[in-house]
Protein backbone atom coordinates (compact mmCIF):
# COMPACT_ATOMS: atom_id res chain seq x y z
CA UNK A 1 0.00 0.00 0.00
CA UNK A 2 2.64 2.42 0.95
CA UNK A 3 4.95 3.41 -1.69
CA UNK A 4 7.36 4.42 0.31
CA UNK A 5 10.02 5.83 -2.50
CA UNK A 6 13.40 6.72 -1.37
CA UNK A 7 14.48 10.15 0.01
CA UNK A 8 15.95 11.39 -3.24
CA UNK A 9 15.07 15.25 -3.87
CA UNK A 10 16.89 15.12 -7.05
CA UNK A 11 14.40 12.97 -9.04
CA UNK A 12 13.93 14.42 -12.58
CA UNK A 13 10.29 14.65 -12.72
CA UNK A 14 10.55 13.82 -16.62
CA UNK A 15 12.15 10.05 -16.17
CA UNK A 16 9.76 9.68 -12.64
CA UNK A 17 6.99 6.93 -13.73
CA UNK A 18 3.53 8.44 -14.37
CA UNK A 19 1.72 8.07 -10.86
CA UNK A 20 -1.59 9.91 -12.52
CA UNK A 21 -2.82 9.82 -15.94
CA UNK A 22 -5.83 12.24 -16.89
CA UNK A 23 -6.94 11.01 -20.33
CA UNK A 24 -9.67 13.07 -22.09
CA UNK A 25 -11.61 14.05 -19.20
CA UNK A 26 -14.68 16.24 -19.93
CA UNK A 27 -17.24 17.47 -18.00
CA UNK A 28 -20.04 19.64 -17.94
CA UNK A 29 -22.44 21.00 -15.31
CA UNK A 30 -26.04 21.43 -15.84
CA UNK A 31 -27.76 24.91 -16.02
CA UNK A 32 -31.21 26.47 -16.42
CA UNK A 33 -30.04 27.14 -20.08
CA UNK A 34 -28.87 23.38 -20.68
CA UNK A 35 -25.09 21.90 -20.62
CA UNK A 36 -22.27 24.12 -20.06
CA UNK A 37 -19.25 22.54 -20.49
CA UNK A 38 -16.38 23.02 -18.42
CA UNK A 39 -14.12 20.62 -18.90
CA UNK A 40 -13.11 19.70 -22.74
CA UNK A 41 -11.05 16.67 -23.16
CA UNK A 42 -8.07 17.38 -20.54
CA UNK A 43 -5.16 15.08 -20.92
CA UNK A 44 -2.12 15.49 -18.66
CA UNK A 45 0.85 13.79 -16.26
CA UNK A 46 1.41 13.82 -12.84
CA UNK A 47 4.70 11.89 -12.15
CA UNK A 48 5.93 10.17 -8.70
CA UNK A 49 6.97 12.44 -6.80
CA UNK A 50 6.02 15.19 -9.07
CA UNK A 51 4.77 18.78 -7.70
CA UNK A 52 2.48 20.05 -10.40
CA UNK A 53 0.30 23.18 -10.22
CA UNK A 54 -2.44 23.74 -12.20
CA UNK A 55 -3.38 27.35 -13.40
CA UNK A 56 -5.59 29.13 -15.46
CA UNK A 57 -7.89 32.24 -15.99
CA UNK A 58 -10.94 32.00 -12.88
CA UNK A 59 -13.72 30.05 -14.07
CA UNK A 60 -11.50 27.89 -16.01
CA UNK A 61 -12.37 24.70 -13.97
CA UNK A 62 -9.24 24.79 -11.97
CA UNK A 63 -11.57 23.17 -8.57
CA UNK A 64 -12.91 21.05 -11.37
CA UNK A 65 -10.42 19.24 -12.08
CA UNK A 66 -9.27 18.83 -8.32
CA UNK A 67 -12.45 17.62 -7.50
CA UNK A 68 -12.70 14.93 -10.42
CA UNK A 69 -8.95 13.70 -9.05
CA UNK A 70 -10.43 13.78 -5.42
CA UNK A 71 -13.18 11.45 -6.72
CA UNK A 72 -15.80 14.08 -5.66
CA UNK A 73 -17.13 14.56 -9.28
CA UNK A 74 -17.69 11.87 -11.58
CA UNK A 75 -16.30 13.38 -15.21
CA UNK A 76 -18.35 12.57 -17.97
CA UNK A 77 -16.34 10.66 -20.42
CA UNK A 78 -12.58 10.62 -19.81
CA UNK A 79 -10.58 8.04 -17.36
CA UNK A 80 -7.54 8.29 -15.12
CA UNK A 81 -5.08 6.05 -14.88
CA UNK A 82 -3.58 5.32 -11.62
CA UNK A 83 0.01 3.73 -11.90
CA UNK A 84 -1.60 2.15 -15.12
CA UNK A 85 -4.62 1.39 -13.58
CA UNK A 86 -7.89 2.87 -14.39
CA UNK A 87 -9.69 4.43 -11.20
CA UNK A 88 -13.08 6.19 -11.22
CA UNK A 89 -11.15 8.50 -8.26
CA UNK A 90 -8.79 8.52 -5.57
CA UNK A 91 -11.43 8.70 -2.66
CA UNK A 92 -8.93 8.08 0.60
CA UNK A 93 -5.62 7.82 -1.40
CA UNK A 94 -5.36 11.97 -1.27
CA UNK A 95 -5.11 15.08 1.41
CA UNK A 96 -6.67 17.50 0.27
CA UNK A 97 -6.51 21.19 1.68
CA UNK A 98 -8.40 23.96 0.83
CA UNK A 99 -8.37 27.63 1.25
CA UNK A 100 -10.49 27.27 4.43
CA UNK A 101 -8.97 25.42 6.58
CA UNK A 102 -11.57 22.83 7.24
CA UNK A 103 -10.71 22.04 10.85
CA UNK A 104 -13.59 20.54 12.71
CA UNK A 105 -14.61 23.62 15.22
CA UNK A 106 -15.77 20.88 17.83
CA UNK A 107 -12.30 18.79 17.73
CA UNK A 108 -8.86 19.94 19.16
CA UNK A 109 -6.10 20.17 17.61
CA UNK A 110 -4.95 16.98 18.61
CA UNK A 111 -8.57 15.05 17.45
CA UNK A 112 -8.42 17.44 14.37
CA UNK A 113 -5.08 16.04 13.42
CA UNK A 114 -6.13 12.01 13.97
CA UNK A 115 -9.08 12.45 11.85
CA UNK A 116 -7.32 10.69 9.22
CA UNK A 117 -5.85 7.98 11.12
CA UNK A 118 -9.51 7.73 13.31
CA UNK A 119 -10.73 6.85 9.70
CA UNK A 120 -8.35 4.23 8.90
CA UNK A 121 -9.21 2.65 12.38
CA UNK A 122 -5.65 3.12 13.55
CA UNK A 123 -5.23 1.86 16.92
CA UNK A 124 -6.22 5.11 19.01
CA UNK A 125 -3.33 5.83 21.23
CA UNK A 126 -1.18 5.05 18.43
CA UNK A 127 -3.00 7.60 16.61
CA UNK A 128 -2.67 9.87 19.43
CA UNK A 129 0.92 9.34 19.67
CA UNK A 130 1.55 9.90 16.23
CA UNK A 131 -0.32 12.84 16.42
CA UNK A 132 1.82 14.56 19.10
CA UNK A 133 4.89 13.49 17.21
CA UNK A 134 3.58 15.48 14.23
CA UNK A 135 2.57 19.10 15.84
CA UNK A 136 5.31 18.94 17.36
CA UNK A 137 7.63 18.56 14.70
CA UNK A 138 5.50 21.07 12.97
CA UNK A 139 5.88 23.48 15.87
CA UNK A 140 2.39 22.92 17.09
CA UNK A 141 3.53 21.02 19.86
CA UNK A 142 1.56 22.62 23.37
CA UNK A 143 -1.85 23.41 21.36
CA UNK A 144 -2.84 20.02 21.65
CA UNK A 145 -6.03 20.81 23.90
CA UNK A 146 -6.39 24.01 21.55
CA UNK A 147 -9.44 24.41 19.76
CA UNK A 148 -9.14 25.43 16.07
CA UNK A 149 -11.07 29.09 16.81
CA UNK A 150 -8.22 30.35 19.59
CA UNK A 151 -5.13 29.56 16.80
CA UNK A 152 -4.09 32.52 14.04
CA UNK A 153 -4.54 31.36 10.26
CA UNK A 154 -1.58 30.73 9.56
CA UNK A 155 -1.28 28.20 12.43
CA UNK A 156 -4.75 26.61 11.76
CA UNK A 157 -3.52 25.68 8.05
CA UNK A 158 -0.10 23.85 9.65
CA UNK A 159 -2.40 21.84 11.30
CA UNK A 160 -4.86 21.15 8.08
CA UNK A 161 -1.27 20.56 6.48
CA UNK A 162 -0.63 18.25 9.30
CA UNK A 163 -3.65 16.34 9.24
CA UNK A 164 -3.52 15.94 5.27
CA UNK A 165 0.27 14.60 5.81
CA UNK A 166 -0.31 12.49 8.40
CA UNK A 167 -2.90 10.25 6.30
CA UNK A 168 0.21 9.15 4.36
CA UNK A 169 -2.01 10.06 1.09
CA UNK A 170 -0.50 9.13 -2.72
CA UNK A 171 -1.15 12.62 -3.52
CA UNK A 172 -1.54 15.96 -1.91
CA UNK A 173 -4.46 17.67 -3.66
CA UNK A 174 -4.17 21.48 -2.70
CA UNK A 175 -6.99 24.21 -3.95
CA UNK A 176 -5.20 27.33 -2.95
CA UNK A 177 -4.08 26.61 0.42
CA UNK A 178 -2.46 29.56 1.23
CA UNK A 179 -4.48 32.41 -0.34
CA UNK A 180 -6.15 33.51 2.24
CA UNK A 181 -3.25 34.30 4.35
CA UNK A 182 -0.65 36.92 4.59
CA UNK A 183 2.32 37.03 2.70
CA UNK A 184 4.78 36.36 5.37
CA UNK A 185 2.66 33.24 6.71
CA UNK A 186 2.05 32.25 3.14
CA UNK A 187 6.64 31.96 2.47
CA UNK A 188 6.55 30.41 5.64
CA UNK A 189 4.26 27.95 4.86
CA UNK A 190 5.20 27.44 1.55
CA UNK A 191 8.76 26.49 2.67
CA UNK A 192 6.99 24.09 5.49
CA UNK A 193 5.05 21.98 2.43
CA UNK A 194 8.35 21.95 0.75
CA UNK A 195 10.00 20.68 3.48
CA UNK A 196 7.19 18.14 4.11
CA UNK A 197 7.25 16.88 0.41
CA UNK A 198 10.32 16.08 -0.19
CA UNK A 199 10.78 14.69 3.19
CA UNK A 200 7.96 12.31 2.46
CA UNK A 201 8.21 11.88 -0.78
CA UNK A 202 4.44 13.06 -1.71
CA UNK A 203 3.32 14.21 -4.97
CA UNK A 204 1.65 17.55 -5.05
CA UNK A 205 -1.37 18.37 -7.44
CA UNK A 206 -1.37 22.13 -6.08
CA UNK A 207 -4.60 24.58 -7.77
CA UNK A 208 -4.07 28.15 -7.73
CA UNK A 209 -4.83 30.98 -9.89
CA UNK A 210 -1.98 32.65 -7.86
CA UNK A 211 1.46 32.38 -10.51
CA UNK A 212 3.98 33.67 -8.14
CA UNK A 213 3.53 30.69 -5.70
CA UNK A 214 2.96 28.19 -8.67
CA UNK A 215 6.24 29.07 -9.99
CA UNK A 216 8.21 29.44 -6.89
CA UNK A 217 6.48 25.76 -5.54
CA UNK A 218 5.97 23.44 -8.61
CA UNK A 219 8.40 20.98 -10.55
CA UNK A 220 5.92 21.56 -13.36
CA UNK A 221 2.95 24.18 -14.22
CA UNK A 222 -0.12 22.96 -16.56
CA UNK A 223 -2.06 25.87 -17.87
CA UNK A 224 -5.69 25.92 -18.48
CA UNK A 225 -7.44 27.91 -20.75
CA UNK A 226 -10.42 28.65 -23.17
CA UNK A 227 -13.75 27.81 -22.47
CA UNK A 228 -14.39 25.04 -22.01
CA UNK A 229 -11.01 24.74 -21.40
CA UNK A 230 -8.39 22.14 -22.15
CA UNK A 231 -4.25 22.07 -21.28
CA UNK A 232 -3.07 24.79 -22.86
CA UNK A 233 0.69 24.17 -21.99
CA UNK A 234 2.92 21.90 -19.85
CA UNK A 235 5.85 24.08 -18.51
CA UNK A 236 9.32 22.44 -16.75
CA UNK A 237 9.90 25.00 -14.16
CA UNK A 238 13.62 24.59 -13.42
CA UNK A 239 14.89 26.90 -10.17
CA UNK A 240 17.98 26.35 -8.75
CA UNK A 241 16.62 26.77 -5.21
CA UNK A 242 13.52 25.92 -4.04
CA UNK A 243 13.22 26.94 -0.89
CA UNK A 244 10.18 29.83 -1.21
CA UNK A 245 12.68 33.01 -1.11
CA UNK A 246 15.24 31.81 -3.25
CA UNK A 247 12.61 30.55 -6.12
CA UNK A 248 12.08 33.90 -6.00
CA UNK A 249 15.13 35.57 -6.14
CA UNK A 250 16.30 33.30 -8.65
CA UNK A 251 16.87 34.84 -11.93
CA UNK A 252 14.79 32.77 -13.71
CA UNK A 253 11.80 33.60 -11.82
CA UNK A 254 10.83 36.36 -13.48
CA UNK A 255 11.08 34.68 -16.84
CA UNK A 256 8.92 31.96 -15.96
CA UNK A 257 6.45 34.14 -14.00
CA UNK A 258 6.08 36.88 -17.43
CA UNK A 259 5.89 33.58 -19.80
CA UNK A 260 3.25 32.03 -17.75
CA UNK A 261 1.44 35.16 -17.22
CA UNK A 262 1.88 35.51 -21.20
CA UNK A 263 -0.06 32.30 -21.60
CA UNK A 264 -3.03 34.04 -19.20
CA UNK A 265 -3.20 36.81 -21.73
CA UNK A 266 -2.33 38.66 -18.11
CA UNK A 267 -0.23 42.09 -18.89
CA UNK A 268 2.54 42.04 -16.90
CA UNK A 269 4.20 45.16 -18.11
CA UNK A 270 1.33 47.51 -16.96
CA UNK A 271 2.59 46.94 -13.29
CA UNK A 272 -0.06 44.76 -11.78
CA UNK A 273 -0.41 44.20 -8.09
CA UNK A 274 1.01 40.38 -8.77
CA UNK A 275 3.67 41.79 -10.60
CA UNK A 276 5.05 43.94 -8.39
CA UNK A 277 5.04 41.58 -5.27
CA UNK A 278 6.84 39.21 -7.54
CA UNK A 279 9.54 41.50 -8.39
CA UNK A 280 9.54 42.56 -4.75
CA UNK A 281 10.18 39.16 -3.68
CA UNK B 1 11.03 53.89 35.74
CA UNK B 2 8.00 52.58 34.99
CA UNK B 3 5.78 55.19 36.21
CA UNK B 4 7.09 57.31 33.92
CA UNK B 5 6.66 55.05 30.64
CA UNK B 6 3.22 54.69 32.49
CA UNK B 7 2.70 58.73 32.10
CA UNK B 8 3.31 58.95 28.97
CA UNK B 9 1.32 56.55 27.37
CA UNK B 10 -1.71 57.33 29.57
CA UNK B 11 -1.26 61.00 28.74
CA UNK B 12 -3.21 60.84 24.86
CA UNK B 13 -6.21 59.21 26.83
CA UNK B 14 -6.71 61.39 29.48
CA UNK B 15 -6.61 64.40 27.05
CA UNK B 16 -8.98 62.82 25.49
CA UNK B 17 -13.12 64.25 25.92
CA UNK B 18 -14.98 61.83 28.70
CA UNK B 19 -17.99 61.66 26.03
CA UNK B 20 -15.18 59.61 23.59
CA UNK B 21 -13.84 57.24 26.50
CA UNK B 22 -15.21 53.33 25.50
CA UNK B 23 -16.84 51.48 27.30
CA UNK B 24 -18.67 51.36 31.04
CA UNK B 25 -18.05 53.76 33.55
CA UNK B 26 -16.27 53.45 36.82
CA UNK B 27 -19.46 53.06 38.90
CA UNK B 28 -21.04 50.35 35.84
CA UNK B 29 -17.79 48.63 36.12
CA UNK B 30 -17.70 48.46 40.00
CA UNK B 31 -21.34 46.89 40.37
CA UNK B 32 -21.37 44.42 37.64
CA UNK B 33 -20.07 41.59 39.72
CA UNK B 34 -22.79 38.50 40.46
CA UNK B 35 -23.38 39.90 43.99
CA UNK B 36 -23.82 43.44 42.36
CA UNK B 37 -26.43 42.54 39.80
CA UNK B 38 -27.70 39.99 42.40
CA UNK B 39 -28.34 43.04 44.74
CA UNK B 40 -30.08 44.85 42.13
CA UNK B 41 -32.30 42.56 40.47
CA UNK B 42 -33.16 41.50 44.20
CA UNK B 43 -33.91 45.27 45.26
CA UNK B 44 -36.11 45.85 41.66
CA UNK B 45 -38.49 42.43 42.87
CA UNK B 46 -38.68 43.88 46.44
CA UNK B 47 -39.52 47.28 45.21
CA UNK B 48 -42.25 45.57 43.05
CA UNK B 49 -43.79 43.34 45.53
CA UNK B 50 -43.90 46.28 48.23
CA UNK B 51 -45.25 48.73 45.62
CA UNK B 52 -48.55 46.29 44.95
CA UNK B 53 -48.93 45.59 48.41
CA UNK B 54 -48.56 49.32 49.54
CA UNK B 55 -51.31 49.62 46.71
CA UNK B 56 -53.49 47.26 47.78
CA UNK B 57 -53.51 48.30 51.23
CA UNK B 58 -54.46 51.78 50.33
CA UNK B 59 -57.28 50.72 48.00
CA UNK B 60 -55.58 51.76 44.88
CA UNK B 61 -55.89 48.29 43.30
CA UNK B 62 -58.66 45.63 44.89
CA UNK B 63 -57.24 42.53 46.21
CA UNK B 64 -60.25 40.51 44.31
CA UNK B 65 -59.24 41.23 41.29
CA UNK B 66 -55.41 41.39 41.52
CA UNK B 67 -54.44 39.65 44.78
CA UNK B 68 -51.90 40.88 47.30
CA UNK B 69 -48.39 39.64 48.01
CA UNK B 70 -49.03 39.21 51.43
CA UNK B 71 -51.98 36.84 50.44
CA UNK B 72 -49.41 34.96 47.80
CA UNK B 73 -47.20 34.15 50.77
CA UNK B 74 -50.11 32.85 52.92
CA UNK B 75 -51.58 30.46 50.55
CA UNK B 76 -48.18 29.40 48.98
CA UNK B 77 -47.13 28.66 52.92
CA UNK B 78 -50.79 26.67 53.33
CA UNK B 79 -50.27 24.44 49.77
CA UNK B 80 -46.08 23.84 51.02
CA UNK B 81 -47.70 22.75 54.11
CA UNK B 82 -49.96 20.90 52.87
CA UNK B 83 -48.62 19.28 50.08
CA UNK B 84 -50.68 20.14 47.32
CA UNK B 85 -48.25 22.10 45.23
CA UNK B 86 -45.66 19.81 45.49
CA UNK B 87 -48.16 17.42 44.03
CA UNK B 88 -49.24 20.04 41.57
CA UNK B 89 -45.69 20.85 40.54
CA UNK B 90 -44.57 17.33 40.35
CA UNK B 91 -47.32 16.65 38.02
CA UNK B 92 -46.75 19.76 35.51
CA UNK B 93 -42.60 19.63 35.43
CA UNK B 94 -43.12 15.49 34.82
CA UNK B 95 -45.54 16.00 32.03
CA UNK B 96 -43.48 19.00 30.52
CA UNK B 97 -39.98 16.84 31.01
CA UNK B 98 -41.40 13.61 28.92
CA UNK B 99 -43.11 15.44 26.72
CA UNK B 100 -40.15 17.51 25.81
CA UNK B 101 -37.67 14.99 25.91
CA UNK B 102 -40.32 12.30 23.80
CA UNK B 103 -40.74 15.51 21.37
CA UNK B 104 -37.42 17.20 20.81
CA UNK B 105 -35.85 13.17 20.25
CA UNK B 106 -38.20 11.97 18.02
CA UNK B 107 -38.75 15.72 16.28
CA UNK B 108 -34.46 15.56 15.88
CA UNK B 109 -34.02 12.34 15.03
CA UNK B 110 -36.53 12.50 11.83
CA UNK B 111 -34.92 15.75 10.99
CA UNK B 112 -31.31 14.34 11.05
CA UNK B 113 -33.07 11.84 9.22
CA UNK B 114 -33.91 13.52 6.37
CA UNK B 115 -30.24 14.72 5.77
CA UNK B 116 -30.11 11.17 4.03
CA UNK B 117 -32.03 11.41 1.53
CA UNK B 118 -32.53 14.60 -0.56
CA UNK B 119 -35.85 13.11 -2.62
CA UNK B 120 -37.62 12.37 1.01
CA UNK B 121 -36.82 15.58 2.15
CA UNK B 122 -37.88 17.56 -0.79
CA UNK B 123 -41.54 15.18 -0.84
CA UNK B 124 -41.75 15.74 2.71
CA UNK B 125 -40.98 18.94 2.85
CA UNK B 126 -44.87 20.38 2.35
CA UNK B 127 -47.02 18.50 3.91
CA UNK B 128 -44.46 19.46 7.51
CA UNK B 129 -44.99 23.19 6.91
CA UNK B 130 -48.57 22.61 6.50
CA UNK B 131 -49.06 20.51 9.86
CA UNK B 132 -46.42 23.32 10.90
CA UNK B 133 -48.92 25.67 10.49
CA UNK B 134 -52.02 24.68 12.69
CA UNK B 135 -51.70 26.39 15.70
CA UNK B 136 -50.66 23.28 17.70
CA UNK B 137 -53.30 24.03 20.99
CA UNK B 138 -56.03 23.82 18.18
CA UNK B 139 -55.23 19.76 18.42
CA UNK B 140 -55.98 19.81 22.51
CA UNK B 141 -59.51 18.78 22.84
CA UNK B 142 -58.41 15.76 20.15
CA UNK B 143 -55.74 14.79 21.83
CA UNK B 144 -57.91 14.67 24.75
CA UNK B 145 -60.30 12.57 22.77
CA UNK B 146 -57.41 10.57 22.10
CA UNK B 147 -55.46 10.02 25.01
CA UNK B 148 -57.83 10.76 28.24
CA UNK B 149 -57.95 13.36 30.75
CA UNK B 150 -55.08 11.89 32.82
CA UNK B 151 -51.21 12.21 32.75
CA UNK B 152 -50.86 10.81 29.03
CA UNK B 153 -52.79 13.11 26.95
CA UNK B 154 -50.63 16.14 28.80
CA UNK B 155 -47.43 14.45 27.67
CA UNK B 156 -49.17 13.79 24.05
CA UNK B 157 -50.23 17.61 23.79
CA UNK B 158 -46.55 18.69 25.01
CA UNK B 159 -45.15 16.06 22.32
CA UNK B 160 -47.01 17.35 19.69
CA UNK B 161 -45.87 21.15 20.29
CA UNK B 162 -42.32 20.06 20.46
CA UNK B 163 -41.48 17.25 17.83
CA UNK B 164 -42.15 19.82 14.97
CA UNK B 165 -39.95 22.37 16.40
CA UNK B 166 -37.41 20.19 17.07
CA UNK B 167 -38.12 18.12 13.07
CA UNK B 168 -37.61 21.63 11.67
CA UNK B 169 -34.57 22.92 13.59
CA UNK B 170 -32.61 19.66 12.83
CA UNK B 171 -33.25 19.53 9.04
CA UNK B 172 -32.58 23.09 8.57
CA UNK B 173 -29.03 22.29 10.47
CA UNK B 174 -28.20 19.18 9.26
CA UNK B 175 -28.81 21.10 5.53
CA UNK B 176 -26.67 23.78 6.59
CA UNK B 177 -23.50 21.82 7.71
CA UNK B 178 -20.53 22.80 5.93
CA UNK B 179 -20.48 20.99 2.68
CA UNK B 180 -16.69 21.49 2.49
CA UNK B 181 -16.26 19.59 5.53
CA UNK B 182 -18.60 16.88 4.13
CA UNK B 183 -16.29 16.76 0.66
CA UNK B 184 -13.22 16.60 2.91
CA UNK B 185 -14.36 13.59 4.64
CA UNK B 186 -16.06 12.02 1.38
CA UNK B 187 -11.99 12.58 -0.11
CA UNK B 188 -10.63 10.69 2.60
CA UNK B 189 -12.84 7.70 1.70
CA UNK B 190 -15.48 8.36 4.28
CA UNK B 191 -19.32 6.73 4.26
CA UNK B 192 -22.39 8.72 4.37
CA UNK B 193 -22.60 6.94 7.74
CA UNK B 194 -19.45 8.73 9.11
CA UNK B 195 -19.31 11.99 7.56
CA UNK B 196 -22.99 11.67 9.46
CA UNK B 197 -21.69 11.01 12.75
CA UNK B 198 -18.73 13.08 12.33
CA UNK B 199 -19.72 16.03 10.55
CA UNK B 200 -23.82 16.48 10.72
CA UNK B 201 -24.27 15.35 14.23
CA UNK B 202 -21.62 17.73 15.95
CA UNK B 203 -22.12 20.13 13.31
CA UNK B 204 -26.02 20.74 14.19
CA UNK B 205 -25.59 20.09 18.18
CA UNK B 206 -25.64 24.06 18.32
CA UNK B 207 -28.79 24.85 16.57
CA UNK B 208 -30.42 21.54 18.29
CA UNK B 209 -29.64 22.83 21.74
CA UNK B 210 -30.60 26.21 21.04
CA UNK B 211 -34.03 24.74 19.95
CA UNK B 212 -34.38 23.09 23.24
CA UNK B 213 -34.37 26.50 24.90
CA UNK B 214 -37.55 27.15 23.14
CA UNK B 215 -39.14 23.67 23.37
CA UNK B 216 -38.97 23.58 27.29
CA UNK B 217 -41.22 26.54 26.78
CA UNK B 218 -43.34 24.90 24.30
CA UNK B 219 -43.75 21.57 26.57
CA UNK B 220 -44.65 23.66 29.50
CA UNK B 221 -47.15 25.57 27.02
CA UNK B 222 -48.72 21.67 26.06
CA UNK B 223 -48.80 20.42 29.70
CA UNK B 224 -50.71 23.38 31.30
CA UNK B 225 -53.33 23.83 27.91
CA UNK B 226 -54.16 20.27 28.65
CA UNK B 227 -54.25 20.47 32.18
CA UNK B 228 -56.88 23.61 31.74
CA UNK B 229 -58.98 21.41 29.32
CA UNK B 230 -59.24 18.47 32.05
CA UNK B 231 -57.29 17.65 34.59
CA UNK B 232 -57.13 16.61 38.69
CA UNK B 233 -53.54 17.64 39.03
CA UNK B 234 -50.95 20.60 37.96
CA UNK B 235 -49.95 23.86 38.14
CA UNK B 236 -52.92 24.15 35.22
CA UNK B 237 -55.28 22.67 37.23
CA UNK B 238 -54.51 25.14 39.95
CA UNK B 239 -54.43 28.19 38.31
CA UNK B 240 -57.45 27.32 35.94
CA UNK B 241 -59.86 26.30 39.45
CA UNK B 242 -58.85 29.37 41.39
CA UNK B 243 -59.25 31.87 38.35
CA UNK B 244 -63.04 30.12 38.07
CA UNK B 245 -63.37 31.21 41.78
CA UNK B 246 -62.06 34.60 42.08
CA UNK B 247 -59.30 33.31 44.00
CA UNK B 248 -56.12 35.51 42.23
CA UNK B 249 -53.62 34.81 45.14
CA UNK B 250 -53.92 30.90 44.15
CA UNK B 251 -53.60 31.95 40.75
CA UNK B 252 -50.53 33.76 41.42
CA UNK B 253 -48.78 31.09 43.37
CA UNK B 254 -49.61 28.75 40.28
CA UNK B 255 -47.76 31.26 38.16
CA UNK B 256 -44.75 31.94 40.11
CA UNK B 257 -44.08 28.27 40.63
CA UNK B 258 -44.64 27.85 36.74
CA UNK B 259 -42.13 30.77 36.33
CA UNK B 260 -40.00 29.27 38.16
CA UNK B 261 -39.81 25.71 37.09
CA UNK B 262 -39.30 27.60 33.41
CA UNK B 263 -36.41 29.03 34.65
CA UNK B 264 -34.84 26.69 36.17
CA UNK B 265 -35.28 24.46 33.25
CA UNK B 266 -33.56 27.29 30.62
CA UNK B 267 -30.73 27.23 33.54
CA UNK B 268 -30.39 23.25 33.40
CA UNK B 269 -29.92 23.73 29.46
CA UNK B 270 -27.23 26.09 29.70
CA UNK B 271 -25.58 23.64 31.86
CA UNK B 272 -25.96 21.24 28.89
CA UNK B 273 -24.98 23.00 26.17
CA UNK B 274 -21.58 23.79 28.40
CA UNK B 275 -20.72 20.30 28.90
CA UNK B 276 -21.47 19.21 25.15
CA UNK B 277 -20.27 21.99 23.55
CA UNK B 278 -16.74 23.19 25.36
CA UNK B 279 -15.70 24.31 22.12
CA UNK B 280 -18.37 27.21 21.58
CA UNK B 281 -17.09 28.36 24.92
CA UNK B 282 -13.56 29.44 24.08
CA UNK B 283 -12.85 33.15 22.12
CA UNK B 284 -9.91 34.38 21.16
CA UNK B 285 -12.37 37.90 21.56
CA UNK B 286 -11.36 38.46 25.16
CA UNK B 287 -13.65 40.38 27.44
CA UNK B 288 -15.94 41.40 24.14
CA UNK B 289 -19.58 39.96 24.56
CA UNK B 290 -21.66 39.70 21.60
Amino acid sequence: MDPTPTPDSSADPKTAPVQLALRGIRKSFQAKAGPVPVLDGLSFDIHERDFVSIIGPSGCGKTTVFNVIAGLLEPDAGTMLFRGRPVPGLRGRVGYMMQKDLLFPWRTVLQNVMLGLEMKGTDPREATDTARRYLAQFGLGGFENAYPKTLSGGMRQRAALIRTLIMDPDILLLDEPFSALDYQTRLYLEGVLLDAVERFGKTVVLVTHDIDEAVALSKRVVVLGGRPSRVKNVHAIELGDRSPIGARSDPRFSEYFHTLCGELDIQTRAGSASTARAEAA
Amino acid sequence: MTTHALKSAAAPEAERPAALRRGPGPLARAVDTTLGRGLIQAAAVAVFFAAWEIAVDAGWLTEFLVGAPSGIWRVFRASLMDGSLAVDTWYTLVEAILGFVIGTALGSLAGLGLWYSVLVARVVEPFIVAINSVPKIALAPIVILWFGTGFVSKVALAVSLTALVALIAAYQAARDADPDLQALMASMGATKNRIFRSVIVPSTLPAIIGMFRINIGFALVGAVVGEFISSQRGLGHLIYNASSLYDLNTVWVGLFVLMFVGFVLYHVIDVVERRILPWRQVSTAGGIQV
